[in-house]
C-alpha cells in the first residue's frame, strides 16, 4: 500500500486534484470578486470606495477588530500560560473548551450575548441603570469579536511554551534576574512569534466576523455598521459592485496579514 | 501484465481519483443550489395530469412577504375547500416566506412561484422587470393591491414617554427602532412616512414641500434610533426583546401582535403614509406548471370578501369597500394620510430618496 501510494502517479494525481481543488475553491472566486469591482471601470471603483459609509464601516471594523485583538492578546496569553504552566483540576475540560468558539455557529454565539447582554439580560439592566449602552452598540460588538477569536492566541502560545525548557527560565532565576526580568528577557521573546501571528489571524477573523456582529449590533450605517455587514447590505440592495469594492479592500487586507503571519513564521524557523 | 499495461492502470486509478473528487465537489454545490427550484418542480410534476382536466389536484407555489404569512396561512384552506367544491380539485400549497425584497429578488432569480404576495410595488416591479410578468398585473381590481394598512408607532404599555406624534421621535431620549430600507423593500415606506411628514409640516408651515425641511426631520429623527434591522420582523423582535421605546412600524404588525396579547400602545400619528401590498400571478411560472386557472382564482379570492375578512382580523386594512366599512371602528383615520403619489411614486423616491449618494444616503452619512 505504501508503495502504491508512494508511486509518482499517484503522487501526479493527488497533486492535480489538490491545484484543481484550490483553483475551483479559492483562486477562481477571488479573481471573480476582483473582476467584479473592477468590473464598471475604475472611475466607478473609485466611487464606491469614496463612499464616506464604505469608509466609516471599514474604519469601524478596523478599529473595533484592533481593539478585540489587545484584549484577546492579553487575555490569551494568560490563558495559554495558565494551561501550560500550571496542574488544577478541571484543566483538561478547559484546554478543550478553547476551541469551542471555532466549533459554534457565530449566530448563536450572538444570540448568547444578546441574552447575557441585552436589556432582559443581568448584566444589560445592571449597566443600563449605570447608563452605559452595551447592546446594539460598540461594546457588544468588541465581545462579540473577542468571543470569535478566543483561541488564536492561546493556541498558537502554547506550543512555544510547551516546545520550551524550563531550564531557561530556572537558568534566569539562579543567576539572579528579577521575575518581570525573567519574562520580559526569557519568557516574551519565546512567546512572541506565537502571540503576533495568533494575533494576526485574530485580527483578521474579527475582520470578517458577521453572523454573531449582526446580531448584536445596531447596523446603522456610519455609526454601528461594520464592514462585513455593509457588504451584506449593499448586495441585499442590488449594489454588487459596491458590495465588491469593499469586499476587495478586505480581501487585500486579509492577505497582507496572512503573508505577514507567514513572514513571522518564516523568520521564527529560520532562527 | 507487463510493465506499460500496469502504468497506464495507474494513469488511469489516479486520473479517475482526481476526477471522483471533483464530482464530489459538484454534487456538493449542485445539492445546495437545487433547494428553492426544487420547490418549483413539484408544481411541475403534479401539473400535467391536472391542465385542464378538472379532476385530480394541483399545487400552487406561493411566494409571499413574511408579515403576510398567518394571514395567508388562513386563507389557503378557505380557498381550496371553495375550489374543491367548484371544479373537483384538489389544491395543495407549497409556501414561502421571505422579506419582500429577498421574495422578489429569489424569483427573478429562478424561484418558480406561480403567485406572488409582496409588501410593495417596486418588489413586484423587480419581478416584472425579470419577465416572469406579462400581463399588466395593476389593471386588476383595486389596482392589484389586496392590503392596506398604515405606518404608525409602537409603544411599551402605557406609553410611558408620552409619545403623541411623529415629532416626539426627535426628542432627545427617545430610542427609536425601524429597520434597514437598504435591506428590507417594506422598511422603505416607514422612512417614506417619516419624510412625508416632514414635507408636510413643512408645507403646512410655509406652504412649499420643503425637501431640505424634510430631509432635516429625518435626520433629527435618525439620530435617536437605537438599532436598524435587516426587515420589519427583526425590527419588531428586537422591540419584543425589550429594545428601544418607540418602534415605527405597519399598523397590522403592531395589531397582530395586540391580538397575541402582547401589551403595547399604539400611536397614530397626525400625518402618515398609506401603504398597499400587491398581489399578482407570475404568468411564466404559472403557465409553465400549468397551473394558470387555479393561480388566477386564487389572486381574485384574495380580492374576495372572505379574504379581505381574514386580512381585516389580521390587522391589514381592507381594500373591499364593504368589508372596510365592517371594520372602520377597529382602524382609526389620521388627520392626514397621504399615498405614495404625495411623495411624487416610487420611480422619483427611487431616483431622489434612495439613489446612490441621495437624501437618505445623506442622512446616513451626516450631511
Amino acid at each position: 500500500m505504501t508503495n502504491l501510494l508512494q508511486s509518482r502517479w499517484w503522487s501526479w494525481g493527488f497533486r492535480s486534484a489538490v491545484m484543481l481543488y484550490f483553483v475551483v475553491l479559492i483562486v477562481l472566486p477571488i479573481l471573480g470578486i476582483y473582476g467584479q469591482s473592477f468590473s464598471d471601470g475604475w472611475p466607478q471603483l473609485v466611487h464606491n470606495l469614496s463612499d464616506t459609509l464604505a469608509w466609516q464601516a471599514v474604519l469601524l471594523t478596523i478599529k473595533l477588530a484592533v481593539i478585540a485583538t489587545l484584549i484577546n492578546v492579553l487575555i490569551g496569553t494568560m490563558a495559554g500560560w495558565v494551561l501550560i504552566r500550571y496542574r488544577f483540576p478541571g484543566r483538561q475540560l478547559l484546554n478543550s473548551m478553547v476551541d469551542l468558539p471555532f466549533a459554534l455557529p457565530t449566530a448563536v454565539v450572538g444570540l448568547m450575548i444578546m441574552l447575557l447582554l441585552g436589556p432582559r439580560g443581568a448584566v444589560g439592566q445592571w449597566a443600563e441603570e449605570a447608563g452605559i449602552s452595551i447592546l446594539f452598540h460598540e461594546p457588544a460588538i468588541v465581545v462579540a469579536m473577542v468571543f470569535v477569536t478566543f483561541p488564536f492566541v492561546i493556541r498558537a502560545v502554547q506550543p512555544l511554551l510547551e516546545e520550551m525548557d524550563a531550564s531557561e527560565e530556572e537558568a534566569a532565576y539562579t543567576m539572579g534576574a528579577s521575575k518581570a526580568k525573567t519574562f520580559f528577557r526569557v519568557l516574551l521573546p519565546a512567546m512572541l512569534p506565537g502571540i503576533l501571528s495568533g494575533a494576526m489571524l485574530a485580527f483578521s477573523r474579527a475582520l470578517a466576523e458577521f453572523g454573531a456582529v449582526v446580531l448584536v449590533a445596531g447596523n446603522i450605517p456610519g455609526r454601528t455598521l461594520v464592514a462585513s455587514v455593509y457588504i451584506f447590505g449593499q448586495i441585499e440592495s442590488d449594489n454588487p459592485a459596491g458590495a465588491a469594492a469593499v469586499s476587495v479592500l478586505l480581501l487585500t487586507l486579509s492577505f497582507l496579514i496572512l503573508w505577514l503571519v507567514g513572514y513571522v513564521q518564516a523568520r521564527r524557523m529560520g532562527r | 501484465m507487463n510493465p506499460h499495461n500496469r502504468q497506464l492502470v495507474k494513469i488511469g486509478l489516479s486520473t479517475a481519483a482526481v476526477w471522483l473528487l471533483l464530482m464530489a465537489l459538484i454534487a456538493g454545490c449542485g445539492g445546495q443550489g437545487a433547494v428553492a427550484p426544487a420547490q418549483g418542480e413539484a408544481g411541475e410534476n403534479a401539473a400535467p395530469g391536472t391542465a385542464g382536466s378538472g379532476r385530480g389536484s394541483v399545487t400552487l407555489v406561493i411566494g409571499a412577504y413574511s408579515v403576510a404569512k398567518d394571514a395567508l396561512q388562513e386563507i389557503m384552506p378557505m380557498f381550496s375547500a371553495e375550489w374543491k367544491a367548484k371544479t373537483g380539485q384538489d389544491v395543495k400549497f407549497q409556501e414561502s416566506y421571505e422579506a419582500s425584497g429577498t421574495q422578489a429578488r429569489a424569483i427573478a432569480g429562478g424561484f418558480e412561484a406561480d403567485v406572488a404576495v409582496l409588501s410593495m410595488e417596486g418588489d413586484l416591479d423587480k419581478v416584472e422587470r425579470a419577465g416572469l410578468i406579462r400581463d399588466d398585473w395593476r389593471a386588476g381590481p383595486d389596482g392589484g393591491m389586496i392590503t392596506r394598512s398604515i405606518v404608525v408607532m409602537g409603544t411599551r404599555q402605557g406609553n410611558p414617554l408620552g409619545i403623541r406624534d411623529i415629532e416626539d421621535l426627535a426628542k432627545p431620549g427617545v430610542k427609536v427602532l425601524y429597520p434597514n430600507p437598504q435591506t428590507s423593500g417594506g422598511a422603505q415606506w416607514d422612512i417614506n412616512a417619516i419624510y412625508g411628514a416632514g414635507l408636510k409640516i413643512a408645507e403646512e408651515q410655509t406652504g412649499v414641500k420643503d425637501e431640505a425641511a424634510a430631509k432635516a426631520f429625518l435626520a433629527s429623527i435618525h439620530r435617536n434610533v437605537e438599532s436598524m434591522d435587516k426587515s420589519g420582523r427583526a425590527s419588531m423582535a428586537a422591540f419584543e426583546y425589550g429594545v428601544g421605546d418607540v418602534i415605527v412600524t405597519y399598523e397590522n404588525e403592531l395589531l397582530a401582535r395586540i391580538a397575541q396579547g402582547v401589551k403595547y400602545d399604539i400611536v397614530t400619528p397626525s400625518r402618515t403614509i398609506l401603504i398597499e401590498n400587491p398581489a399578482a400571478v407570475v404568468d411564466v411560472n404559472a403557465d409553465k406548471h400549468g397551473v394558470r386557472d387555479a393561480a388566477d382564482a386564487f389572486v381574485a379570492y384574495l380580492h374576495g370578501e372572505q379574504a379581505q375578512r381574514v386580512f381585516a382580523e389580521y390587522g391589514f386594512r381592507p381594500v373591499l369597500a364593504d368589508v372596510a366599512a365592517q371594520f372602520a371602528d377597529q382602524f382609526p383615520q389620521p388627520r392626514e394620510l397621504f399615498d405614495i403619489g404625495y411623495l411624487g411614486g416610487w420611480d422619483a423616491l427611487g431616483s431622489k430618496l434612495y439613489a446612490d449618494r441621495g437624501i437618505w444616503y445623506q442622512v446616513l452619512a451626516g450631511r
